[in-house]
């Protein structure tokens, strides 16, 4: 107590006024208040710019983490030459804001690179040194093959006897590695093989087919922090893509590619001006495996330079070609005619027509026609290659004479149900599946029940009104002379990794069997006298037993629905050798550049001068007596050509590729048959009946 | 046997008055070990970048706060009433420290401005030495004569004795004499009755402020930069980089130890610009709760100051409550670009050595103060 008073005596504590507490209230009011219009500027920034500014953050980030390409995997062929592979190159940054973050920085780099990259030129440099100062990415030089950059590496690296860099005042400037693709053999297998755009997406072929095989995972390098926070660079490496192994032979197709250029090249602005030949293709198959070997057409292109079309046409011309007219042009060229043409075979049908009246039991053997020049059905006349008729014949010389008249009878034996059946059967009007992009679909260019009439069965029968790719010829021909195995045509045989291990193996698919041992025998012994003896002599090669049949087929225009007067799609399938057959080669030439298109020995002599080269070189070994035969031949038949572009072949009869028009005093000489699922366009009554089918043989 | 009765009494009294704010001292801690946790988070990049060690500032860090804990516990258990006596002292000690550092070779300069004092192997900042001498010498003057604050005369004249010391400090740091001058004129509109006579002061200081802006180069450019912080280049860098931090953690950020604009990007992000970093690893809920802890820390204080035994005690509690609230808002302005860039640390949270010293020696004051506080008239 005492205490206490003195204290108050002594002084009186002073003490917060009301005012002070209301005071002290109203400044921790307005303190509140400022942090409170804070936190709404906190929110306002995240909802006007948070996004945004998330984003930015990420794209801050982007220089811990290069993305470091794969390399796409090669193409291989089978011996393991290399048709497609990526070479690393590299292209040339600077960095404008390292190198202007001091002064000393901007001479020596500028310097080095004028000096290491000739095409640099010392003003742009330094214009980019004070006008894009902030810039951290500007592409100097692109795709750089790596000893292009080496001197600069080097000056960038080079360092004394104490391990001190002599040029330390280079910065800024780095490389960014890319892969480019390249083609070691430019032109060879260029629409089989196909090409890239920006590297990695497969356009074309097997580039194209096979793209996401050979494209790899990109790799990262990144920077983190580790668990003791220490900054760590962190290189996910890319995973390289798979490497194809083809069937393709690199050799057989150079050889293949070299005789088509020949030919077309022999026959070039003969009869009119262009090519050889629209079209000009070769597809050679192993029958055993349905493997491909070589598949070419004309003309090929530059895959390092798919785009480039000087070789075709003069500058001048190109100027004059509309920019879509040249991608038109382009995508023609690019296209694989052995898989996305589609045409009418013509006489290369007839075995398979036999081979379906022998399996069906509609054929025999021993069975007779007689040929007297052609058939009448409905109101057409159908002729046969011999107008005066080929008298009595075989099954067997039917196939020699390529006789389309006995084939149309055989075709009323064998009946639509059975014919079509076979069709089907031999993959006629179905994709074969082949590996290859783009295959046509020919599933409505065939017949079928409720389509088909007698005049387009007779037509069929030899190969004419139904549509096929060579592909499906090819195949299908395989089976036959194998003894019925049918095989899935393939390029790729096997996938390897980078390093070459195994990734998967593609085997051999059969996929059906067509016909009987024995009906694959029987043909192909009729098959090899048609070479003998028949109308295939032309593809013969001396010393080597080989069957094949013939095909001329008469061309369809699409625009008049009327036969195309002289124009011929011929061909010839063959085997090799007789016993064991061990390639099936197939040649088409549409529309050879003569005056004279209907005759088979343009693709024969094609054929031929091709075997001779290649059956050598794949150690398959003559198995007959030489006589001879042939031996004077060249690419036109004649050795030394000749323009005369006469058939030389000895033993062909002269009426047997010749082809002739129904009767000269019909006006309509041309037959309205159609090659599509429309019908016939049937003539009306007053017209004359005289009007027919093209011959072929 | 009625005096024994009585002493028993006094006794009970005299226990009952025994009061300490743990609510603050809880606060505070809560709020160091926050600042202990973001501080690593986002210093070890940089530090372990710089020092080969992630742990560099944080341990500084804990090394401080140590020192300061001490200063708390001593200024906690003395009488405040004791710093009555030692007000002039303050004053002119404060004046010395601040214009000795700006002597060339005494003072040690960083960022253009020299702000560090050597003594032997420790240095410091005078300017936050004078923080802590302007509130004990603001405290003493205005106890003196709190009947005639209501007057121009008294306020002008108390004002102008803080006028030498706001000056010499703003010649090296203008950011901290803003800080003084703001925590003088609060204690000061706290204890007069008037409101007129400080709106006044507010528009004077604020057409001062901006004659002072302008008048230095590198501050004006500052201004450009807040105005346009994307085309200010490297002057609007780190304000760009602070509201890309900001703007990226969302609602929730990107979670403790997840930002990306702590690595190398956000300059100072341990130091002035660590509520960048809150904002992007705990997003705006962390940042929020972060504010509404600091509101809590200056209503304790206000608590504090509102039922102290003495208007001396009540004024140092305003003037370090001032403080703290000045700071945080001047920090949180400037890393969202609310005012243009100056160098100012989240108390408690910023990594520094000086400032967290004496922050907690001046907790440990407003918990002194805390103590002469009587129970019974909390009610």
């Amino acid at each position: 107590m005492t205490t206490k008073r003195t204290r108050k005596r002594k002084r009186p504590a002073v003490k917060m006024s009301r005012t002070m507490k209301m005071k002290l209230m109203v400044l921790f009011s307005l303190l509140v208040f400022c942090l409170l219009g804070l936190i709404g500027r906190l929110m306002y920034i995240e909802y006007t710019s948070g996004e945004a500014y998330t984003k930015k953050v990420l794209s801050l980030q982007s220089y811990d983490s290069v993305t470091l390409p794969f390399q796409r995997g090669e193409i291989v062929d089978a011996k393991g030459t290399v048709l497609a592979t990526s070479v690393a190159v590299y292209n040339v940054i600077l960095d404008c804001s390292v190198m202007t973050s001091d002064e000393d920085y901007i001479e020596p780099t500028i310097n080095a690179l004028v000096e290491c990259f000739p095409d640099l030129d010392k003003e742009t440099l330094e214009g980019y040194a004070k006008d894009k100062k902030d810039s951290r990415y500007i592409i100097l030089e692109k795709k750089l093959p790596y000893d292009q950059i080496q001197p600069f590496v080097e000056k960038q690296d080079a360092v004394d006897d104490d391990g001190d860099k002599i040029n330390p005042f280079i910065k800024g400037v780095w490389f960014e590695t890319e892969y480019q693709r390249e083609y070691p053999f430019g032109n060879l297998a260029s629409s089989l093989i196909g090409f890239t755009s920006a590297g990695d997406v497969g356009t074309t072929g097997l580039e194209n087919y096979y793209s996401d095989t050979l494209n790899g995972v990109n790799g990262r390098e990144y920077g983190y922090l580790n668990s003791d926070n220490d900054f760590e660079k962190n290189i996910v490496s890319p995973q390289d893509g798979d490497t194809l192994v083809t069937s393709i032979d690199a050799n057989v197709q150079s050889i293949v590619e070299a005789k088509i250029k020949e030919f077309s090249e022999t026959y070039k602005d003969n009869a009119r001006e262009g090519d050889g030949a629209e079209d000009i293709a070769v597809i050679i198959m192993n029958p055993n495996t349905g493997e491909i070997v070589a598949m070419a057409d004309y003309p090929t292109f530059d895959l390092n330079n798919p785009r480039d079309l000087s070789f075709m046409y003069s500058e001048d011309e190109l100027a004059d070609i509309s920019d879509e007219d040249q991608m038109n042009i382009l995508n023609e060229l690019w296209q694989n005619y052995c898989v996305t043409a589609t045409y009418e075979p013509g006489s290369v049908q007839k075995p398979f027509t036999v081979a379906c009246g022998l399996e069906t039991g509609t054929l025999t053997t021993d069975m007779t026609f007689f040929c007297d020049g052609g058939e009448n059905i409905a109101d057409y006349r159908i002729r046969c290659v011999n107008r005066s008729g080929h008298g009595l014949e075989t099954v067997e010389k039917s196939l020699m004479d390529s006789c389309n008249d006995a084939l149309m009878q055989m075709s009323y034996l064998i009946g639509p149900e059975n014919f079509l059946e076979y069709q089907s059967v031999f993959g006629f009007g179905q994709k074969t599946g082949v590996d290859l992009p783009g295959e046509a679909n020919t599933s409505t260019l065939v017949f079928d029940l409720d389509t088909i009439k007698t005049i387009d069965l007779a037509t069929n029968s030899f190969g004419q009104n139904y549509n096929c790719t060579m592909v499906q010829m090819a195949s299908a021909f395989s089976s036959l002379i194998n003894g019925g195995n049918y095989y899935q045509p393939h390029v790729v045989t096997k996938i390897t990794d980078s390093k070459g291990n195994t990734v998967s193996n593609i085997d051999s698919l059969l996929m059906k069997k067509t016909v009987s041992e024995s009906t694959s025998d029987i043909l192909k012994s009729y098959l090899r006298s048609v070479v003998s003896d028949g109308t295939g002599g032309t593809a013969k090669v001396d010393g080597y037993s080989m069957g094949g049949k013939t095909g001329t087929a008469q061309m369809y225009d699409e625009e008049t629905h009327l036969r195309k007067k002289g124009c011929y799609l011929v061909s010839f399938i063959g085997y090799v050798p007789y016993d064991n057959p061990q390639l099936v080669i197939y040649c088409v030439v549409n529309q050879p550049n003569t005056e004279d298109q209907a005759h088979s020995y343009y693709a024969q002599n094609i054929v031929r001068e091709i075997l001779e080269e290649v059956l050598p070189y794949m150690n398959i070994y003559p198995d007959e007596e030489l006589t001879g035969k042939n031996a004077d031949l060249g690419i036109t038949g004649n050795n030394p050509p000749s323009h005369s572009f006469t058939n030389g072949a000895v033993e062909e009869t002269p009426q047997d590729d010749t082809i002739e028009q129904i009767s000269g005093d019909n006006p309509a000489e041309t037959t309205q048959t159609q090659s599509e699922t429309t019908q016939p366009e049937q003539p009306t009554g007053d017209t004359p009946q005289e009007s027919v089918e093209p011959e072929q043989t | 046997m009625s005096r024994e009765v009585q002493r028993e009494k006094t006794r009970e009294k005299k226990k009952k008055i025994a009061y300490f704010d743990y609510n603050l001292l809880f606060l505070v801690i809560f709020l160091l070990s926050f600042g202990l946790v973001m501080l690593y988070s986002s210093s070890a990049y940089i530090s372990a970048n710089k020092y080969g060690d992630d742990a560099y500032y944080l341990k500084r860090q804990i090394r401080n706060i140590a020192i300061g804990a001490v200063m708390m516990f001593i200024t906690a258990k003395v009488d405040y009433r004791v710093w009555k006596k030692f007000g002039w002292l303050a004053y002119f000690g404060s004046f010395f420290l601040c214009v000795i550092v700006l002597i060339p070779g005494i003072g040690s300069s960083s960022h253009g401005s020299s702000r560090w004092l050597g003594v032997g192997p420790i240095s410091f900042q005078p300017s936050e030495v004078a923080k802590l001498g302007m509130i004990f010498f603001m405290a003493m003057l205005i106890e003196k004569f709190p009947r005639q604050m209501g007057d121009w005369k008294t306020l002008l004249k108390l004002l102008a004795f803080s006028i030498p010391v706001v000056g010499v400090i703003a010649a090296a740091n203008l950011s901290t004499a803003v800080i003084v001058f703001g925590m003088v004129v609060c204690m000061l509109f706290v204890a007069s009755p008037k409101y007129s006579h400080f709106v006044i002061v507010g528009v004077i200081g604020v057409i001062f402020g901006v004659c002072f802006i302008m008048g230095a180069g590198y501050r004006a450019s500052r201004v450009q930069a807040w105005l346009h912080p994307e085309a200010a280049g490297d002057k609007g860098y780190q304000t760009l980089m602070g509201l890309y931090a900001i703007g990226s953690g969302g609602l929730f950020g990107k979670g403790l130890g997840e930002s990306l604009q702590k690595l190398g990007n956000v300059p100072e992000s341990q130091n002035d610009m660590i509520f960048t970093i809150i904002c992007e690893e705990l997003g705006l809920f962390g940042a929020v709760c972060l504010i509404l802890l600091f509101i809590l820390l200056i209503w304790r204080m206000m608590v504090i100051a509102n039922n102290s035994q003495d208007l001396y005690g009540s004024l140092i509690v305003v003037g370090v409550m001032a403080q703290v609230a000045i700071q945080v808002i001047l920090n949180i302005a400037v890393v969202t670009n609310t005012i243009p860039n100056t160098g100012v640390i989240l108390p408690f949270v910023s990594y520094g050595g000086t400032s967290i010293i004496f922050l907690m020696t001046e907790m440990g004051l407003a918990l002194s103060v805390s103590k002469g506080i009587k129970l019974e008239s909390i009610e």
